[in-house]
């Protein structure tokens, strides 16, 4: 039996995706140390991990998003490693240096390629570079309004502002007209600042009705890199994934091949290792196009898993540890259809509002191919200071209609009640079994059209 | 009483003993019924409901001395703990020393920044917990106080 890839690895993160990486390491033999914040001291990754470290308040900059919490806590504790998860420091290229500087391996991309691929404005010039499909767009973050709205101009509206700095969905404004323009870049730089601490902001041409079709890929350290299919997200709500699947239904098998070639080709050009996702827009017309390279592991990565029976957490691990890709291109095989739906603690009827309370009842689905990754059980209280992800339910079928039938047997199966404690399971059930999804015609309006049209 | 008299009334005490037990307050143990005379007991342990601490402070020690007037001062976050401003000075305190509201009890270092860590309470230090030099949790006990006036 070999060694573990490393000794000991500290979870930079919290709730499901907390667990998550903790059980692969659990299986790998890896030692697990998890961080918490003082309301997450009695959650499922802090009990299951093999030590914990209590590392700040609930306020998420003093606890998951603070770099000497999770450093120190990992000397001190004698981890080898770092895992970052997604979202709070995943992206962070100054966390990987400092990583880097303490001696810890940080399970991710080297930090000039996360930095690279974190300017949004900038990775699409690297894209269009390789040969990948690029939206028309600016060249770059544009400096003033007026640079915008030159920019607008040529390319024609409507045109989306982005925030160079962005990324999940936020710090996105659409304008119509060279009328919105000046109070859509407004907002979006105000946003940017804010969220992201930095203002810059770059113009895309917006497509109205498209498939958000991502493709996962693996690159290790010797450059090898391969894709294991793509995701269809399309099902948002304000930018926000509610439902992913695989593959992407009713694709054209070249444009298939297409966003597979393209995702290997950007990643090889920026030097990608690890896990990493291209997203892509596919129109009406099938055409595609470049959007942004997100280099973490993602919420829905399950979906991949479903398919290809590769876990990707341990891949990260792996190649983390400089050891070289699991499988090669032509030994990827992908089968069936994978559905997961996003389990909200919030409420659809009062515009989303989190509805976060104690889970006196968390009743959660089992059964055949029948997955739920969630960092509750009964009786925990879902605190108020982060996501509301309750849980991610994932089901796999050798069909569509199979998988859709299955993920609506299970969310009905899903039981979650508490005081104050509204969930998406609803919605979710009305979503999927809405003869436009069925039918895999939706694209990225289909929510927004359904619910406020 | 007939068998069916009998049936009706037992289905009527089940009924409501089993609403009395919802509402108890607790685990409940035992429940004796008898109809002569009629009678209905229910035996429970008291249960203390869950501790719910105020979002975003750090806990009370677990093992908190009884006596209300002792204090303690808790790492601002993780780190080192050092009882000095420099290997070899003079510590910033030591058991049965006074300190005033805002001194300087302890450092604690994450990553090479050194943290001053000040006393909220004048009083009489009773203890100081943490060895010099050892890794601290945020929110651990550094230094027990006994606070002026109690």
């Amino acid at each position: 039996m070999t060694a573990p890839p490393f000794r000991k690895v500290l979870i930079a993160n919290r709730g499901e995706i907390a667990l998550r990486i903790a059980r692969t390491c659990r299986e790998l033999g890896i030692a697990t140390v998890a961080v918490y914040s003082t309301p997450d001291r009695d959650s499922a990754a802090v009990r299951f991990a093999d030590e914990a470290v209590h590392i700040g308040p609930a306020a998420p900059r003093r606890s998951y998003l603070s770099m000497p919490g999770p450093i120190e806590a990992a000397l001190r504790c004698g981890a080898d490693a770092v895992h970052p998860g997604y979202g709070f420091l995943s992206e962070d290229p100054d966390f990987a240096t400092v990583c880097a500087d303490n001696g810890l391996t940080f399970i991710g991309p080297r930090p000039e390629v996360m930095a690279a691929v974190g300017d949004k404005a900038r990775v699409r010039e690297l894209m269009r570079a390789a040969g990948l499909p690029v939206l028309p767009g600016s060249d770059g973050a544009v400096p003033t309004l007026a640079e915008a709205g030159r920019v607008a101009s040529e390319i024609g509206y409507p045109v989306v502002v982005k925030a160079a700095a962005g990324g999940g969905g936020r710090g996105i404004g659409v304008a119509r007209s060279a009328a919105e323009l000046p109070r859509v870049h407004q907002e979006t730089v105000a946003l940017a600042r804010a969220v992201f601490g930095n203002g810059e902001v770059y113009l895309e041409r917006y497509v109205e009705r498209a498939r958000h079709v991502e493709v996962q890929v693996l690159g290790d350290e010797a450059g090898n890199v391969v894709h294991l299919g793509e995701r269809d997200c399309s099902l948002q709500r304000r930018n926000q994934k509610l439902v992913e699947e695989a593959p992407s239904p009713g694709l054209d098998p070249r444009t298939r091949a297409a966003l597979g070639e393209h995702a290997v080709a950007g990643a090889k050009a920026v030097g990608y290792t690890g896990a990493g996702t291209m997203e892509f827009l596919v129109d009406e017309a099938g055409t595609v196009t470049f959007m942004e390279l997100n280099a973490r592991i993602q919420v829905e990565h399950p979906v991949t898993e479903a398919l290809t029976g590769i876990d990707l957490i341990r891949e990260q691990i792996r190649i983390a540890a400089g050891l070289p890709l699991a499988v090669k291109q032509e030994d990827v095989r992908l089968s069936g259809t994978a559905i997961e739906c996003r389990v909200n603690a919030e409420d659809p009827e009062a515009d989303f509002r989190p509805a976060p309370g104690r889970l006196e009842v968390f009743d959660v689905p089992g059964g055949p191919w029948t997955r739920v990754d969630s960092g509750f059980v009964r009786g925990d209280t879902v605190p108020p200071y982060y996501d509301s992800l309750l849980a991610k339910l994932i089901v796999w079928a050798p069909t569509r209609a199979e998988a859709l039938a299955r993920a609506d047997r299970a969310l009905a199966e899903f039981t979650v009640a508490g005081p104050g404690v509204v969930t998406t399971i609803p919605l979710l059930r009305r979503l999927i079994s809405h003869p436009v999804f069925a039918a895999g015609r939706h694209t990225t309006r289909f929510v927004h059209e359904l619910l406020d049209g | 009483m007939s068998e069916q008299a009998w049936s009706e009334e037992f289905k009527l005490l089940r009924a409501e003993v089993s609403s009395l037990v919802k509402t108890i307050p607790g685990a409940v143990s035992t429940v004796v019924l008898r109809s002569g005379d009629r009678s209905v007991e229910v035996s429970w342990t008291h249960q203390e409901g869950p501790v719910t601490r105020a979002s975003g402070e750090p806990e009370p020690p677990r093992d908190e001395v009884a006596d209300p007037a002792i204090r303690s001062v808790v790492a601002p976050l993780v780190g080192t703990f050092y009882v000095a401003p420099e290997p070899g000075a003079e510590p910033f305190t030591r058991r049965g020393a006074r300190v005033e509201s805002g001194q300087t009890v302890a450092i604690v270092e994450a990553m090479k920044l050194m943290n001053q860590v000040p006393s909220e309470w004048s009083g009489e230090v009773v203890e100081v917990l943490v060895a010099d030099g050892q890794p601290v949790e945020f929110g651990q006990e550094l230094v027990r106080v006994r606070v002026d006036g109690t």
